[in-house]
């Protein structure tokens, strides 16, 4: 478990690390999925069996095909102004390991201590479904409110001005 | 069993790799990808979290959070595409337009 554990980490941060270095758009999408491949590795390893499937479909298969889609439709080719500066790029470098230098221990030290609960809980579709439709049920119709939203200023935003 | 702060750390490293794309890549549909990656760091710390106090709330909401994340998919590029039309270009220096 714990090989299979850095086996798929190895994975997931090199596939991260390709999404923000790579120079070709389509490259960093197809390294984001992936990654997102990985994630849903990680969530399986974790129990949250329905959660990895969504995240293969939802993330992988629509939302990373849309990206695609969109990339092919405007048709970029590679980031065609000069790349920024060195001292740009090894200050943001160094904010990633401040960021990572404060946030690692924090890590540690708050949550080593909690013990690992003695309910192993199991993220299945009936148990996350009888959740989500019973505590959760006015948060779920929200989200499809939200999602109707979404599609109608998608479609209002995307769409060509025609002259009045 | 792996430790939960195993996979703490792994979403830390994820979630500033993230910050650094959106910081310095210049391509607007990339930096939308990078925030793809800071969303799913957090997932992965909300599920290792909720596997930790033995809890669904968790799961939740990471589905919670999935939801959203299609809907800024949706919207995010169609203003990308908008944004091509006017500009030519999704390079973010080149959304000036405010910039008198």
């Amino acid at each position: 478990m714990t090989a299979l554990f850095f086996l798929v980490a190895l994975v997931l941060l090199i596939s991260a690390v390709g999404v923000v270095a790579s120079r070709n758009a389509i490259h960093s999408a197809l390294f984001l999925v992936g990654n997102l491949m990985s994630v849903a590795v990680m969530f399986a390893m974790l129990n949250a069996h329905f959660l990895a499937v969504v995240q293969v479909i939802v993330y992988a298969g629509a939302i990373m095909v849309l990206v695609l889609f969109v990339l092919m439709l405007l048709n970029i080719k590679l980031e065609n102004q000069p790349a920024l500066g060195k001292l740009v790029i090894g200050l943001a470098g160094l904010g990633g390991l401040a960021f990572l230098w404060m946030m690692v221990p924090l890590l540690q030290r708050s949550f080593a201590a909690i013990p690992q609960s003695a309910v192993d809980v199991q993220g299945s579709v009936r148990e996350v479904g009888k959740l989500l439709y019973t505590q959760y049920v006015f948060p779920f119709e929200a989200a499809s409110l939200l999602i109707m939203a979404a599609v109608v200023g998608a479609v209002m935003l995307a769409k060509r001005r025609y002259r009045a | 069993m792996v430790p939960v702060t195993y996979y703490l750390t792994l979403s830390a490293l994820m979630f500033t790799l993230g910050i650094v794309g959106v910081v310095i890549r210049r391509n607007a549909i990339v930096v939308f990808m990078c925030i793809e990656l800071m969303l799913n760091a957090v997932n992965l710390s909300f599920v290792a979290l909720s596997r930790l106090v033995g809890n669904l709330d968790g799961q939740i909401a990471v589905f919670f959070v999935m939801v959203v994340a299609a809907a800024e998919a949706a919207v995010g590029l169609a203003i990308i595409i908008s944004l091509f039309r006017s500009a030519k270009s999704v390079e973010t220096s080149d959304a000036n337009q405010l910039n008198g």
